[in-house]
């Protein structure tokens, strides 16, 4: 079991569950580290004090907030821990709502919950309630002297909890320039293009999306590890200027041909296996 | 104007549509800066050379990957780029799911989606028409900071927003975490169906703006005081949880009857409010719910 990152409690009502806190995901990036080009040797990172030049050990490092340019206030641990509050070990669920309802920009990180110190009765209790209520608890915590807004919702066989972005953390669109089109797409254009989805159209498998870029890297780093010249990626053609709709018909054309096999071009229906399946199994 | 993350285009069938990324999201969380203790000063983290102990410029430092010999391969980003020349410049859109299937637990980063130019705008837009009448999101590929994404691409008012999504073998099993919950400790059904009322009871549309990060404003009224040179009090010590198992119908039944007392509180107050008008789910969703619609 991975282990837990956090103790706590889910608060509901009166109510009092006990949880652990584990991560639900797992980076599988390939991580590098710095090397320096000229000698290949490893780069450290020095933590060194600006006015007397020279590095420091970690014990003389405090913490400080810019309160104006170059004047800080220095902050203890503790200090800081203070604007935790006296319930800082207590996930406050206020609401339940609809999970559909939740635009997904809002999710942030997820965990799953395990049933804290003699709490795995309180635990299935939410569990089955979250389930047959079919609604996700809306709550705040602490975490890391930061608060989150959090979603707690059942899945199949635990609870799982999904960290949320505040509704003031979103970029609004009128900061960014926008440039409006030339001319809208034409009724011609917007139900080829909806044909094209609808070619498109499958049911979300994750398991047929793999990251093929991990592989891609580690075949450069063998081929590079023997010495061969990695080759420069030529620049790819940028966009089709105008002709949208020939393109459109086009590319229906294209999918149509690579689809026949997988049936009718009716838009998916929740029974029939993923297109993207059938084409890569072929004719099988 | 925020800057862009990432320039290339979304690649749908033959149509191309050059964009550029920005972020949909930004840091507001308050920040404290390493200082040297004895003086004051602010910290700086130097990149050094561990073997000629001089400090190495940025345009000197190589993305080193360690083979299982110990020997060491270093990449640039030229390399990197190599690697996947289309993936790192186009987001190919390979097929459109019903937003609902989609797990949040993939989600990752929301970005925006901007059209580079007029007439990318046309097909950005054209793009976005086709999902909205077709009620889906497209899902794709591509190559950001030499990690690759999947994604999903949604319309959200007159923007594309898109979505980093976690690939499948970065999503852990829960089977384990399942395994551990004490499968003598079952509740009984009249617990559950009391959690399932305090659940109806406390059920709202959900409205982002009812939620704001206080810990945020806490951080900094505690900055203030501790610069006017007031002490800060040490947090009272966590009181420990209870030793015994909770009794969890007494909670539970204590939980319904204050909600319930509230809520008839304030149904005596508006003389029309019917409590079933929380359930109703095309109310406006800045409402909040039983007792705030006033007599007229």
């Amino acid at each position: 079991m991975p282990r837990s990152l956090w103790n706590g409690t889910i608060a509901f009502g009166l109510v009092r569950v006990p949880v652990k806190l584990h991560s639900a995901t797992e980076s599988k990036t390939i991580s590098f580290r710095e090397r320096h080009v000229t000698d290949g040797a490893a780069i450290e990172h020095r933590r060194v004090c600006v006015k007397e030049d020279r590095e420091v050990p970690f014990s003389e490092v405090v913490k400080g907030f810019e309160v104006s340019s170059d004047s800080y206030v220095v902050l203890s641990k503790e200090e800081i821990a203070v604007a935790d509050g006296a319930e800082a070990h207590i996930i406050d669920v206020e609401h339940f709502v609809l999970g559909e309802e939740i635009d997904p920009a809002y999710y942030e990180r997820a965990y799953y919950l395990s049933p804290g110190r003699l709490g795995d009765e309180a635990y299935r209790m939410l569990h089955a309630a979250l389930k047959r209520s079919g609604r996700v608890g809306i709550g705040r915590f602490v975490f890391h002297n930061k608060a989150h807004l959090v979603a707690v919702r059942a899945l199949e066989d635990v609870i799982a909890l999904h960290t949320m972005r505040f509704v003031d953390e979103f970029v609004s669109e009128r900061e960014l320039e926008v440039v409006a089109p030339d001319k809208e797409p034409t009724k011609l254009e917007v139900d080829t293009a909806q044909l094209l989805v609808d070619q498109l159209a499958a049911s979300f498998e994750p398991d047929t999306y793999e990251n093929t870029y991990r592989d891609a890297v580690l075949n450069v780093i063998e081929r590079k590890a023997r010495g061969e010249a990695i080759d420069a990626p030529q620049s790819e053609q940028s966009s089709k200027e105008g002709e949208l709709l020939s393109a459109l018909r086009a590319s229906l054309e294209e999918h149509g041909r690579g689809h026949r096999r997988a049936g009718s071009g009716a838009p998916h229906s929740s029974g029939t296996a993923p297109r993207k399946r059938s084409r890569t199994r072929g004719g099988a | 104007m925020a800057r862009s993350l990432w320039s290339g285009s979304v690649s749908f069938g033959l149509v191309n549509v050059p964009v550029q990324l920005y972020s949909a999201v930004r840091d507001r969380g308050v920040h404290f800066k390493q200082l040297h203790e004895p003086d004051g000063s602010p910290i700086e983290t130097r990149r050094v050379c561990a073997h000629d102990e001089k400090e190495v410029p940025w345009d000197e430092i190589a993305k080193g990957y360690e083979l299982d010999d110990g020997r060491w391969v270093l990449l640039s980003d030229a390399d990197l780029d190599a690697a996947a020349p289309r993936k790192s410049h186009t987001i190919d859109i390979e097929s459109f799911v019903e937003e609902r299937e989609i797990d949040p637990i993939f989600l990752e980063r929301p970005y925006l989606l901007v059209p580079a130019n007029e007439s990318a705008a046309r097909a950005y837009a054209l793009l976005g028409e086709a999902m909205r009448s077709s009620e889906k999101v497209a899902l794709g590929r591509f190559v950001m900071r030499a990690k690759e994404h999947l994604v999903s691409i949604r319309p959200r008012g007159d923007l594309l927003t898109l979505t980093t999504m976690r690939f499948h073998d970065e999503v852990r099993a829960s089977a384990e975490i399942a395994e551990s919950i004490d499968a003598a400790a079952e509740p009984t059904r009249e617990q559950i169906e009391n959690a399932v009322a305090i659940i109806e009871e406390l059920e709202v549309p959900f409205d982002p703006t009812l939620y704001r990060d206080e810990h945020r404003a806490h951080l900094q009224r505690v900055i203030k005081r501790k610069q006017k040179g007031q002490k800060i009090a040490a947090p009272p010590p966590r009181s420990r949880p209870t030793p015994t198992a909770p009794d969890l119908m007494g909670a539970l039944q204590e939980s319904l009857a204050r909600i319930r007392g509230e809520a008839a509180g304030k149904q005596a107050e508006g003389a029309t409010a019917k409590k079933q008008s929380k359930k109703a789910r095309s109310a406006p969703p800045a409402s909040r719910p039983s007792g705030s619609r006033a007599k007229h």
